[in-house]
């Protein structure tokens, strides 16, 4: 019973240390000292491995998962006569739910693992201490740009998600089920507003750009620097950024829509 | 030993620990200026440590490190990193940067410390992998090298701003013969052509005391032997011999502690 205690409050412990860590390096390497100018060509080429390379697999899911909620949305609707309704429908879940959450996930996948694995794989190989030597903080260096360019794509991933995802929808709906194209755009568009849904989407999609790359970029900076250190702190970033974007995306709807 | 105003790296009862391990108890270590000094002793012994405490990459729990006048583990972060540009180190993997071409890797320390036209850094660039014989080798990336070449780029690099302390943290280590000549070979010529300050640490005995002016050899966190390559083969200690010839069992025991053998068989499986 004892040994049970003390392995929980040491286990909370170094949970708290590593969460001071992390804060520690956020600040460290983006508020305490930027350097714009320096940056922006790193920036700019992390940005292209970060978000231009998980376009793909955006583009794919987008699509598929529009689509299936058009099919859903129709076979459901159709019983009540008011499958026009499946415009609306489709755009409502994709902006505020599925676009932000999906992405995130997506994203975690496939950009977040990378960036932990080959930051993890710079400090195994001794290439941050060895900037560091050479007098260039790894921190300004590495960090930083990684983090600002998940933080940028991210949202706009995101926004690609939705279009696509609404014109999947609509490809089902309109092209092969025969629902009236007039009313599918129509409802759409009365029924989605701009600041309540579409506004609010992005929002997360900010939150949960900046959790996502922030647990990616510590994780790799704080792993053990061995083969098997590293393979667990790349599935540690998986791990946590689902779970920290699963539980953001309650925290920040009960904030945005509770009270309607 | 060398007058004081020849010391450029005078390190004076410096304690290092990791969690409870004790790493160095009070050593006190002197590098003289322009000379190579080598750092020996057995894998274990926080060699690669002293030069991490030495670049101020870990900072020590008592002691000082002087670098001159400055006392590294004091300095602020801006000085420290001024500091470091006085120091090249040649990591023990080469510690390349995996996304830029040999040229660039040389490049790099140029590129971010000085204002240099691109004119003038290509020669610097082309000069100093003349010097490690690898010019030739300048549009190749990291991963088409030979782990030799590597290690010789990654000197280029670590002379790229001429330094005055070179470190080399085991540089012959899994080098085949002919490059481990190579290396031994460059590490003295650099050390006479550019005139600054070798610091080697490594457990190949005879290649480093080939090269080396002073040797100190640490083990259990003390220095147990000093003195130049002839002086140390000399001294009359159980330790210092059993390392110098590399003899397997001796102080350091062939055993790692252990219950009685015999004991330890008879033993019923629990």
């Amino acid at each position: 019973m004892l040994d049970w205690i003390q392995t929980l409050g040491e286990s909370a412990l170094s949970r708290l240390a590593a969460f001071g860590r992390a804060g520690q390096l956020l600040m460290q390497s983006l508020i305490a000292r930027p350097a714009p100018f320096t940056m922006f060509p790193l920036l700019v080429q992390q940005l292209y491995f970060v978000g231009v390379l998980s376009l793909v697999i955006i583009v794919v899911s987008g699509g598929f998962i529009g689509m299936v909620l058009g099919l859903q949305g129709y076979t459901i609707l159709v019983d009540y006569g008011s499958e026009q309704a499946v415009g609306q429908m489709v755009a409502l879940s994709l902006v505020r739910e599925l676009a932000p959450v999906v992405t995130a996930l997506l994203f975690a996948g496939r950009a977040g693992s990378a960036l932990t694995a080959e930051i993890g794989l710079m400090k195994a190989t001794e290439q941050l201490a060895s900037l560091e030597m050479i007098g260039v903080d790894p921190l300004r260096r590495v960090i930083a740009p990684r983090f600002w360019a998940g933080f940028i794509s991210l949202p706009i991933l995101t926004v690609i998600f939705s279009v696509v995802g609404v014109w999947g929808g609509a490809i089902v709906a309109v092209d092969w089920l025969g629902i009236y194209d007039g009313s599918f755009w129509a409802n759409m568009q009365h029924s989605v507003d701009f600041y309540e849904d579409v506004l609010n989407g992005i929002i997360k999609s900010i939150v949960f750009g900046a959790v996502v790359t922030w647990i990616a970029v510590f994780e790799g900076y704080d792993c053990v620097p061995t083969s098997e250190g590293i393979s667990q702190a790349t599935t540690r970033t998986v791990v946590f950024s689902s779970l920290a974007v699963l539980g953001l995306d309650f925290i920040l709807t009960a904030l945005m829509f509770g009270e309607l | 030993m060398e007058p004081l105003s020849d010391i450029i790296i005078d390190i004076r009862g410096m304690s290092f620990s990791r969690g409870s391990r004790t790493i160095f108890d009070d050593i006190s270590i002197r590098v003289p200026r322009g000379k190579v000094t080598a750092i020996m002793g057995p894998s274990g012994t926080g060699k690669t440590t002293l030069l991490k405490l030495i670049g101020g990459q870990l900072k020590p729990d008592s002691g000082q490190i002087l670098l001159e006048q400055d006392d590294i583990p004091k300095l602020g972060r801006r000085e420290l990193f001024l500091a470091r540009e006085r120091m090249g180190m040649l990591f023990q993997s080469g510690a390349l940067f995996t996304d830029m071409s040999v040229f660039e890797n040389v490049a790099f320390p140029l590129r971010v410390h000085t204002d240099l036209t691109g004119d003038m850094i290509r020669d610097i660039v082309l000069m100093k992998l003349q010097a490690v014989g690898l010019r030739g080798a300048a549009r190749l990336m990291p991963s088409e090298l030979s782990g030799g070449m590597a290690r010789r780029v990654a000197l280029a690099r670590a002379i790229a701003l001429d330094p005055d302390i070179v470190m080399y943290d085991e540089p012959f280590t899994g080098q085949d013969p002919i490059a481990m000549g190579v290396l031994v070979n460059l590490i003295r010529r650099l050390n006479q052509a550019l005139g600054h300050t070798s610091i080697i640490v490594s457990h190949d005995i005879k290649e480093t005391l080939s090269i080396a002016d002073y040797v100190y050899m640490v083990a259990d966190g003390h220095v147990i032997a000093q003195g130049s390559p002839d002086e140390l083969a000399a001294v009359d200690s159980e330790q210092v011999r059993q390392f110098m010839q590399g003899l397997p069992d001796g102080p350091v025991p062939f055993h790692y502690p252990a219950p009685d053998l015999m004991q330890d068989l008879l033993q019923e499986t629990p």
